[in-house]
């Protein structure tokens, strides 16, 4: 019963102090920490070069970490690769290039069960229900997609693991008003069913309407935490990073 | 846009052209052109030849382009895994100093060599290179190096005599018609096409395949889907390594092996990759058997000393009309 309360209590992904970089010498980040709890979703903000997408990258051990530690569940996985984390049940969809261009939809959702090929058909039809949209396309070539749909299509592809942990880098970057809607809805829904999301986001206002906490990280570092609501109308994050228009709204 | 074109293409042509004015104009003999009742058949024995050698170019190419799908480099050293397996199945079978094996086992090891070579270079070179994010014009400029010592070691070991292997060397031709091929020939195109049949499936009805398709596509992405992409490279190279030396084998059975074929070979299997489509191997295999058709047909018309520079022509007109190759697909951008 004790142990089954510290999992309860256990942040599902803890970051803390992480310093990286893509360049020798060069660090992106400096020493950011970050927390998701289970069922919570995250937002990150920022201003372009924050460092937003570099965490993601970081956390999800696409990029080396110089110092700090990445715990998931408790459990250290700093340096860890890539794939391993998908196997611990961590989904990631980057920011550009999201799916297999030249492979199919369907393809595209097998690439999602690589670890698990028994689990296609009801993992295909659970997504497939999420995202009806893809059930109509599975032969056509992902590549051929438009922008809303290949966002649609990436985010299901990471959802065929079942993660319980999803990582979403700027999902609405370069959609439509109408497609931003409808993607942060979705996330708001995968959310709904338990899966805790971070989710790095350049749409600022939109991202921490619908998140339960958010982070305002600035070169490279947290500048502000808190409640998304409360990000969302605190005067410094508005002068320092929503601007003017924010507060008129 | 298309005056330029066409001002290349005959650029092109015109180059091309030179050596074989140059040489009728000292009288040297060049092939009848498409004149008496025998054309039809000599045609048709080019076109049986051009398959043969297009088949082997592209056995060889399959792994080249595979490793650039997925790794993004030209591996200039490719062309020395043809001449290692040719080599190789040669000290196997016909060297005085090797156990005298039979060809066919012989050819096993070799693939198995080649395979053992990929594994090597990936584990011992590029792998460590790519840790440490050298960038890829200084990993292609590695890969000079790395043919310039395998092609001086084979110098050394093999020495610079064209052999031939101890089996299938001299045959009589099987009469089809017009066409006259020998078992050897016929045996080695079969072969290859059913190798190359075995390739297709194993990437698009595989599990492995389809990882290899995926990486070649994007690798973060399949990584980021579970794939062990490093795993997944190793297995390319040992692929591309196997099926080079296999198609050294087969090369050095219907011409000879000597210390530098695979080298020759190489500019036909960058012709082949290119037409085709760079980093598709199915536009591997079109691009190459067109290279070898065209290599061949040529010779009907032109010195046989011209028919690498044909193909090369048609790989010029070819990009010029369609810049992604055969199968290349130009990808919705937006």
């Amino acid at each position: 019963m004790r142990a089954n309360k510290r999992e309860r209590n256990t942040p599902v992904l803890a970051a803390e102090g992480i310093v990286a970089g893509y360049l020798p010498g060069v660090d992106v980040l400096r020493g950011c920490s970050i927390e998701v709890g289970p069922g919570e979703l995250v937002g990150v903000i920022g201003p372009n070069g924050a460092g937003k997408s570099t965490l993601a990258k970081a956390v999800f051990g696409l990029l080396r970490v110089r110092a700090g530690t990445v715990r998931l569940n408790g459990e250290d996985v700093t340096g860890r690769p890539a794939h391993e984390l998908v196997r611990r049940g961590v989904g990631y969809v980057p920011q550009l290039q999201n799916v297999f261009a030249s492979l199919t939809v369907e393809e595209n959702l097998r690439m999602g069960v690589y670890l698990r090929p028994r689990d296609y058909a009801r993992r295909a039809a659970a997504v497939e229900e999420l995202f009806p949209v893809l059930a109509a396309r599975r032969r056509q070539k992902a590549g051929s997609m438009s922008g809303g749909e290949r966002q649609m299509l990436a985010m299901a592809r990471a959802l065929m693991t079942e993660p319980q942990l999803l990582l979403l880098d700027e999902p609405s970057a370069g959609l439509s008003p109408l497609h931003q809607d409808h993607v942060f809805d979705r996330v708001r829904e995968i959310n709904g069913a338990g899966v805790a999301v971070l989710m790095v986001e350049q749409n600022a206002r939109r991202c921490l309407q619908i998140c339960h906490r958010g982070y305002v990280l600035d070169q490279g570092r947290n500048a502000y935490t808190g409640r998304g609501t409360d990000l969302l109308h605190d005067e410094k994050v508005i002068a320092c990073y929503l601007g003017t228009l924010a507060r008129a709204r | 846009m298309r005056c330029q074109r066409v001002f290349t293409a005959a650029l092109a042509l015109g180059l091309v052209m030179l050596p074989a004015v140059t040489a009728r104009a000292r009288g040297e003999d060049a092939p009848r052109g498409p004149v008496g009742p025998a054309f039809g058949g000599r045609a048709l024995q080019a076109l049986v030849d051009g398959i043969q050698f297009g088949v082997i170019i592209a056995i060889t190419a399959v792994g080249l382009s595979l490793v650039f799908g997925t790794i993004h480099l030209i591996n200039f050293a490719h062309g020395e895994f043809v001449t290692v397996g040719a080599t190789f199945a040669f000290f196997l079978n016909a060297s005085p100093a090797g156990p005298g094996w039979h060809l066919i086992p012989a050819a096993v090891a070799a693939v198995a060599l080649g395979a053992l070579l990929g594994a090597a270079v990936d584990r011992g070179v590029w792998r460590p290179l790519r840790a440490r994010g050298t960038g890829l014009i200084n990993l292609f400029i590695v890969t000079i190096g790395l043919s310039l010592l395998l092609r001086h070691i084979v110098l050394v070991l093999y020495g610079t005599r064209p052999g031939s292997y101890a089996q299938y060397d001299i045959q009589s031709a099987i009469g089809l018609g017009p066409v006259g091929i020998t078992p050897r020939d016929l045996t080695v195109t079969v072969l290859a096409v059913l190798v190359l049949l075995g390739v297709a499936v194993l990437l698009q009805r595989t599990r492995t395949g389809t990882a290899v398709r995926a990486v070649s596509a994007n690798r973060d992405l399949a990584e980021a889907s579970g794939i062990d992409v490093r795993r997944v490279v190793l297995f390319v190279w040992m692929l591309g390594g196997g099926l080079a030396a296999l198609g050294g084998v087969f090369f050095g059975l219907v011409e000879t092996v000597t210390w530098d074929m695979g080298f020759k070979l190489l500019l036909m299997m960058f012709a082949g990759i290119i037409l085709g489509g760079l980093g598709s191997a199915y536009g591997a295999m079109a691009g190459s058997l067109v290279i070898g058709v065209v290599a061949q047909m040529s010779t009907l018309w032109f010195p046989v000393d011209l028919q690498y520079a044909w193909a090369l022509l048609v790989l010029i007109v070819v990009l010029l009309v369609r810049p992604q190759g055969i199968l290349g697909r130009a990808e919705r951008v937006g």
